[in-house]
């Protein structure tokens, strides 16, 4: 390495550009004008601009379906307590009135059953029990 | 954020393009794509960093498009600029030679020569905003001035 070229890379150093500070002062005004273009976007960006509106009403969805969804798991809650808590009441009366039926289902009614069904009156009975013909 | 930011990010940004007009184009970009992007900044990190990396990432897709456009075929070299008619170049014929030396550079060394060359940062300093370890700074800053002191003896 020459001296000089040496002497360039120890000395560190001042950037050889310059731009004015107005530049800067007009920089971000003309960033803003671009802003508003880029969201209006005629064709290119088209698609761009309706996937941020798609995202949007997909959050929304989203909410939505979860509402739905918690308002369901809600409703079904209810029904299963309000389930455990009468079902048994409405079982007990069912077997109550099963029971009741049953009691009250006597011999007497049976015979009375067995006659209809076999078209038999108490004659018919009578002769067959003394063996008449 | 652009007048916070603007003019570090210009020199940064300059230090890739070396010249005014792409560094323009690359700025304007990287603010409009920060605009664009803010919801997802990580608060976390700095937004100089944040800032940073999105004009860094601005400035190497610009410059590859450059490039191709130019149908040059290495991924990291991004072309020996000139400085003969650039009004904004203000400086003498040795300063005119070194940067014709950095334009030959690939991009991070180009980046962390001009940050510790030029800017006189610290490599912690480095560091943090390019978000590269310090001993990977040190060694692409060693690799730049052997490429620069190379390319300076070629042309004694």
């Amino acid at each position: 390495m020459s001296t000089k070229d040496k002497n360039i890379l120890d000395a560190g150093g001042k950037y050889p550009f310059k731009v004015s500070d107005e530049y800067f002062d007009n920089l971000a005004a003309r960033i803003m004008e671009q802003i508003p273009e880029e969201n209006q976007v005629p064709q290119a960006d088209n698609a761009r601009t309706e996937t941020k509106v798609i995202d949007i009403n997909a959050r929304r969805n989203r909410q939505n379906m979860w509402i739905k969804a918690l308002s369901i798991a809600a409703c079904f809650t209810l029904v299963v307590l309000l389930s455990i808590k009468f079902f048994p009441t409405l079982s007990n009366e069912e077997e109550a009135t099963a029971e009741m039926t049953a009691q009250e289902y006597t011999d007497d009614d049976y015979n009375e059953d067995l006659m209809y069904y076999s078209m038999a009156d108490y004659g018919d009975v009578y002769s067959y029990l003394s063996g008449a013909e | 954020m652009v007048n916070g930011y603007s003019r570090q990010l210009y020199w940064q940004i300059h230090h890739l393009t070396q010249n005014h007009e792409d560094t323009d184009d690359v700025l304007q970009n990287t603010f409009i794509k920060a605009w664009k992007g803010i919801d997802n900044f990580n608060a976390d990190s700095a937004i100089s960093t944040w800032l940073y990396r999105i004009a860094y990432n601005e400035s190497i897709s610009f410059m590859k498009q450059k490039r191709e456009m130019a149908s040059i075929d290495d991924e990291d070299f991004i072309g020996q600029a000139t400085f003969v008619a650039d009004e904004y170049f203000d400086g003498d014929r040795t300063q005119h030679l070194l940067q014709e030396a950095i334009s030959t550079l690939p991009a991070k060394q180009k980046q962390v020569f001009c940050m510790k060359y030029f800017d006189d940062l610290k490599y912690e300093e480095i560091s943090e905003t390019v978000g590269t370890s310090i001993g990977a700074l040190k060694a692409s800053y060693h690799i730049a001035v052997e490429k620069i002191t190379k390319y300076l003896k070629g042309k004694e």
